[in-house]
């Protein structure tokens, strides 16, 4: 292992390596990055946050070379650059892993990290001894001790995201970019990966941090800066960021402000008395979920709040049978169900409207009436044949009931609004009578009316005596929306707000809050051992 | 808020006009070649060549049928020709029992390959491609070790069944249409059929809205095999003899032409029978016309070519609506 | 179980892979079962007549006469200008490579022919079949010659591509003599003969025939062969060319492929009786697709003797037709190699000279021959 610098050390930030002033960039319809102005310095690690859409992958995107800038300027090295290729933008110095590692499976861990640029001997030819040499030396300073003879394919995950990272390092890179490198890295893995980073940092090298993981960032990055929605709307020093404020800054709500009441449709408080129609126990699914437990009463809305990636999605998928937990027992109405199954889940009760409407939702080219009836389609068949005029009642009343509006139920979901489309897969799921509703981001990307409209809708149907997972990005939603809030952090529960403590401020300092075994950081100001 | 993503009303008309002239463009084939074939060729318009063709294209219809089940899924059969020859090995070996036990065992083999090539697909998740190219092979090579040489076969029904008829209309032309009929029933109104679009049109949406998948994805397969192995029979019944080293020979490719020149498309989520059964007579008429004017064979396959080009090409049209 | 092995090994990441190759192996095993158990009970069981082939096969009375013994032109070969040693055939091991699968008749019958001259002869025979796969052929006869074959005869697939084989067997000085197709080498160099038949002629023949039955007058129909393939350009080539010379009042007016396949024969021929229905005779290029023509007819109420057909081959099926009045003359290619490739290796091995292109005399079928020869047919 390597001799590890404190976390505490000042580092000793050098001139800008990599810069972007100014810069923007347009998709059809969307507005991805907005005048940001960026700078990586040498021997410094800098930490690039945000939430879903906030510009960061097209932030990369654009220092790497995959996209072409929209507005502004880029500088390398103190003069201005435009990267055509990655592979440019690779031969100028920078360097990128991604969450996957991108070498070649097959070949030897000593080709993969020469591969292109192999030592010559004598006639041309690849002088084997010492490519092997080399690269047993390279790993070995960042403390990976493996048969460089070997094919990589042979070595775990995490040896291979070290490879990635010796190839990254030996190709005298300059600046380095890691996109959420330690999503499948075990923790000894990740403390390796730790001191590598701050080697690059001693050896003069800016590197760009990308993570969700605010643990993470506190440990090993001097500077951070947060995009949210195209614009960079933070930089400085992390160690004068708390993490209170950070979270804040990313979900772009201010601490403390006064609640307004009424910013969306949702009505409040339900009944909490009757027996759970949800009790979910230890769920765990390797890199994504740890041991995480929450329950649903009938009438009741249960927010799941957490930073991306905290494993909201994954714990809405677990349940509903779409992704089989390692562990973990899942109930409902008081008996068990088969988990990993989606069939033996909606025969239970359980209705997913899962996050990605548009590619796990719905079916575009059906039309509006095959989308209602297609999960209760069994029901509404007798011996194998369509019973099309109870299917023609069933929709019509579900069409009228949450207001759809299409041409008529033989128009293509796929030409619907996002709105509409969202209202359709609640009409598919309210055909199947559920108990427990499970919601990932019901109004994310739907106009402002039609937003409001599925709010009244989900308030309603708890008034109905339905269980509500209710998953949102949107601040506002959750806190109004929920009765409670159950929030997630790198996979695991950390805290449950009830009654009263269902604010935002609450909720801030929840998901800011730091591990209990690290307590140097200052972050949470108290309060939150209820 | 419910806008239709389409553009003015002028823009309307020519979308619609272009999307009828996808929909309905092999029909029209279909007419122009037959109005095309009275005009030029002798003896065209006689009840006996109606026959003739309509014979030749019911196998190919019927081994069509079950492809579009297959292309509807998001998927594709290539075993169909092998099944085929499968099937009159297995009929031929049968025979002796009569023909209807023959007959229902060869449709279990074609069945039974159905189950092996849905198993690979839904359960093991290798790509229908190869699953039902590996079956392919091996149909083939076990319909050879079977019977390793034609074979005449003798018995009267099965005569009969090839060249009998009922009120003038040949029970090989009678099969195919009730058998299409059938295929179109099941894709409008079972569930099944409704599960088969979805499945076809987004698989993970139809995971997640919790359908059968493997069990669907199975059944389209058994039903693809299955009906294969009935062309085989009939094929079988037509030529009294069984044939398994050529039968069925590049039959999954005629198939899977009349199914896209029929107007379904290769990315699932639709399937359209009258559109396959218009494919099948128009690859048949187009054969018969250059055969008729005796025009060299390769032409055949050239016109062939620009028929799928042409079909494709309105497909990519409505892929981009 | 093999396909469970097969199955265990793929499967991979699904959870349902235990049940996956459990219904997999059903399926499979149901499509076995129904093959390999004893309940099959095909149509013949009944009767069990038609096993004739085979027996006729060994009967040899229908083995190859050379067309031209030692004819003039014809170059030789004798064992001293191959560089070969004498030896005895008798206690010689022959090694023997089919091309095809034994799925035709033709195949079947060559092959049988040669293990039953050979069992005659008391040669030891060792066989392998390449099951048309160019590769398996080569290393099939590099196998052969590894286990000790002193000589070979090889039936080829392709006529190019022969090369490795050659140089092997002529290091070991190995005679080879190629039956039914011919390889593009040097004769009595790098093999010693090749024994076939001329298809040209074979195609004169039918014209000959085909304007006998018709009188020289009238539309005559082609059905090909497979396009591509040298058997259908020379039979091709020696009917067009004879009846262009010998008749020129019979017009052949329609030539499509039937791809040397019984339902071809008769799909092609169903629109050619459609479009065309004064044909006045029909030649197909092999039986198969006559008899598939015979089928045509039938279905079209023709009655036998409307349309005069020639084939060629000599299968039993084809001849049964002459017999039945529906085809009217079949000319034979021989396929029973055995007698004469031995005595070719015979003769060689002795010292003898041996011509280099042997080129067999094949029988014709007509009616005053069909019945009585319908056992040499095969």
């Amino acid at each position: 292992m390597l001799p590890v610098t404190g976390s505490g050390a000042p580092p000793v930030a050098g001139p800008a390596m990599l810069s972007v002033s100014g810069l923007g960039k347009s998709f059809p319809g969307v507005r991805a990055l907005d005048g940001v102005d960026f700078t990586a310095r040498a021997g410094e690690v800098h930490a690039l946050i945000g939430e879903n859409g906030a510009g960061k992958s097209t932030l990369i995107k654009v220092l790497t070379g995959v996209y072409k800038a929209g507005e502004g300027e880029v500088r390398y090295d103190g003069s201005a650059v435009r990267f055509a290729t990655p592979l440019q933008a690779q031969h100028a110095g920078i360097s990128t892993i991604y969450q996957e590692v991108n070498l070649v499976p097959l070949m030897s861990v000593a080709r993969n990290l020469f591969l292109g640029r192999e030592p010559r001997g004598r006639l041309g030819l690849i002088d084997f001894r010492r490519m092997h040499r080399e690269a047993q030396e390279a790993l070995r300073g960042l403390g990976v001790r493996v048969d460089v003879r070997r094919p990589l394919r042979e070595l775990g995950v995490g040896a291979q995201q070290m490879v990635a990272l010796a190839r990254a390092v030996s190709v005298d890179a300059r600046v380095v970019i890691m996109d959420e490198p330690t999503s499948s890295l075990e923790p000894r893995e990740v403390a390796t990966l730790f001191g590598v980073i701050r080697m690059l940092r001693g050896r003069g090298i800016a590197v760009i941090y990308v993570s969700h993981r605010l643990d993470e960032l506190y440990e090993v990055c001097d500077t951070v800066t947060v995009l949210r929605d195209g614009k960079a709307v933070h930089t400085g020093p992390i160690a004068e960021l708390d993490r209170l404020r950070l979270v804040a800054l990313m979900l772009g709500r201010e601490i403390g402000d006064v609640r307004e009441e009424g910013l969306t449709k949702f009505s409040g408080n339900h009944d909490t008395e009757a027996q759970p129609v949800l009790e979910a126990t230890g769920l765990t699914v390797r890199h994504q979920l740890d041991g995480v437990s929450l329950t649903i009463r009938p009438g009741e809305v249960v927010g799941l709040g957490g930073l991306l990636g905290s494993g909201r999605s994954e714990t809405a998928k677990a349940i509903a049978g779409a992704l089989p937990p390692d562990s973990g027992r899942v109930v409902i109405a008081g008996v068990p169900v088969r988990t990993g199954s989606t069939p033996a889940a909606i025969r239970a009760g359980v209705s997913l409207l899962p996050e990605d409407r548009k590619a796990e939702g719905i079916v575009p080219g059906l039309s509006v009436r095959e989308n209602i009836a297609l999960a209760a389609l069994p029901g509404l068949s007798r011996f194998g044949l369509v019973d099309e005029a109870r299917i023609d009642r069933v929709v019509d009343t579900f069409m009228k009931r949450l207001r759809i509006k299409a041409s008529g139920p033989h128009q293509k979901v796929g030409e619907l609004s996002g709105g509409n489309q969202q209202k359709v897969l609640l009409a598919r799921w309210l055909a199947m009578n559920p108990k427990v509703l499970l919601l990932d981001e019901p109004t994310r990307g739907i106009d402002v009316g039609a937003k409001a409209e599925v709010q009244k809708l989900i308030d309603e149907l708890a008034d109905d005596g339905l269980g509500v997972l209710l998953i949102s990005s949107d601040m506002e939603e959750l806190i109004e929306g929920s009765d409670r809030v159950v929030v997630l952090k790198d996979g695991a529960v950390v805290e449950e707000l009830t009654g009263d403590a269902v604010t935002e401020d609450r909720l801030m300092r929840a998901i800011a809050a730091a591990p209990a075994a690290q307590a140097t950081t200052p972050a949470t100001s108290g309060g939150d051992d209820d | 808020m419910t806008d239709i993503g389409l553009g003015g009303r002028t823009r309307l008309d020519r979308d619609r006009l272009l999307r009828l002239l996808q929909d309905y463009g092999v029909h029209l084939g279909v007419a122009v070649l037959l109005l095309v074939n009275i005009a030029i060729t002798p003896h065209f318009l006689s009840a006996e060549n109606f026959r003739t063709q309509a014979v030749q294209v019911a196998p190919v219809l019927i081994v069509a049928l079950g492809m579009a089940l297959a292309i509807g899924s998001e998927g594709v059969d290539l075993s169909v020709g092998s099944v085929m020859a499968l099937s009159t090995s297995l009929l031929s070996l049968y025979l002796g029992y009569g023909m209807w036990i023959a007959l229902l065992v060869a449709v279990l083999g074609g069945a039974a390959v159905g189950v092996a090539n849905g198993a690979l697909i839904a359960y093991i998740g290798v790509q229908p491609i190869v699953a039902t190219l590996a079956l392919m092979v091996a149909g083939r090579g076990l319909a050879q070790v079977l019977l390793p040489q034609l074979k005449d076969v003798h018995d009267p029904t099965m005569a009969s069944l090839g060249s009998g008829d009922l009120l003038g209309i040949p029970y090989l032309v009678l099969i195919a249409v009730a058998l299409a009929l059938l295929v179109a029933f099941v894709v409008r109104r079972t569930t099944f059929g409704r599960q088969l679009l979805a499945i076809g049109d987004s698989r993970p949406a139809a995971k997640l809205a919790g359908l059968p998948v493997r069990r669907v994805l199975i059944l389209v397969y058994v039903c693809s095999g299955a009906l294969a192995a009935i062309a085989g029979v009939l094929a079988t019944a037509r030529l009294t003899a069984s044939d398994p080293t050529s039968l069925g020979n590049l039959m999954e490719l005629s198939a899977i032409t009349a199914v896209v020149v029929g107007g379904t498309p290769l990315s699932g989520g639709r399937v359209r029978i009258g559109g396959t059964v218009a494919g099948a007579v128009l690859i048949q008429l187009l054969t018969a016309t250059l055969i008729k004017h005796d025009l060299p064979p390769s032409w055949t396959q050239i016109a062939q070519a620009v028929v799928i080009i042409l079909a494709v090409y309105a497909a990519r049209e409505r892929g981009r609506r | 179980m093999k396909p469970n092995i097969f199955l265990r090994r793929t499967s991979g990441r699904t959870q349902g892979r235990a049940s996956a190759s459990t219904l997999l192996a059903v399926g499979l095993a149901a499509g076995l079962a129904l093959a390999a158990t004893g309940c099959a009970k095909s149509e013949d069981d009944k009767s069990g007549d038609s096993d004739g082939s085979k027996s006729s096969a060994a009967e040899g009375d229908a083995g190859q006469v050379v067309s031209s013994p030692g004819a003039g032109g014809g170059k030789s070969c004798v064992i001293g200008d191959y560089g070969a040693k004498k030896l005895d055939l008798k206690s010689a091991t022959v090694g023997f490579s089919q091309s095809e699968k034994e799925a035709n008749p033709f195949r079947i019958a060559e092959t049988a022919s040669m293990k039953a001259e050979a069992g005659k002869r008391g040669v030891k025979l060792l066989t392998a079949n390449a099951q048309s796969q160019f590769s398996k052929q080569i290393s099939d006869v590099q196998d052969l010659i590894a286990k000790g074959a002193d000589l070979l005869v090889i039936a080829p697939l392709n006529s190019d591509g022969w090369e490795p084989v050659l140089r092997q067997a002529k290091a070991k000085h190995i005679p080879i003599v190629t039956i039914d197709r011919k390889i593009n080498a040097a004769a009595c160099k790098d093999y010693v003969s090749f024994i076939g038949s001329d298809f040209v002629e074979q195609g004169r023949r039918a014209a000959d025939r085909m304007i006998a039955a018709t009188g020289g007058k009238g539309e005559v129909a082609i059905l090909l062969g497979a396009a591509g393939n040298n058997v259908t350009t020379d039979r091709t080539k020696g009917f067009e060319e004879q009846i262009e010379k010998k008749a020129p009042d019979l017009k052949v007016v329609f030539k499509q492929t039937g791809e040397f396949a019984r339902e071809k024969g008769q799909q092609v021929t169903e629109q050619l009786i459609q479009s065309k229905p004064g044909i006045d005779g029909i030649y197909a290029e092999n039986d198969e697709m006559g008899l598939g023509a015979v089928g045509a007819l039938k279905g079209a109420g023709k009655k036998a003797g409307d349309v005069k057909i020639v084939t060629i081959d000599g299968t039993k099926n084809a001849v049964r037709g002459i017999v039945d009045g529906w085809i009217d003359g079949v000319i034979e290619s021989n396929p029973r190699f055995g007698p004469l490739a031995f005595q070719t290796l015979d003769t060689f091995t002795k010292g003898g000279k041996v011509a280099q292109d042997i080129v067999i005399k094949d029988s014709a079928y007509t009616k005053d021959n069909a019945e009585s020869d319908l056992g040499k047919a095969y």
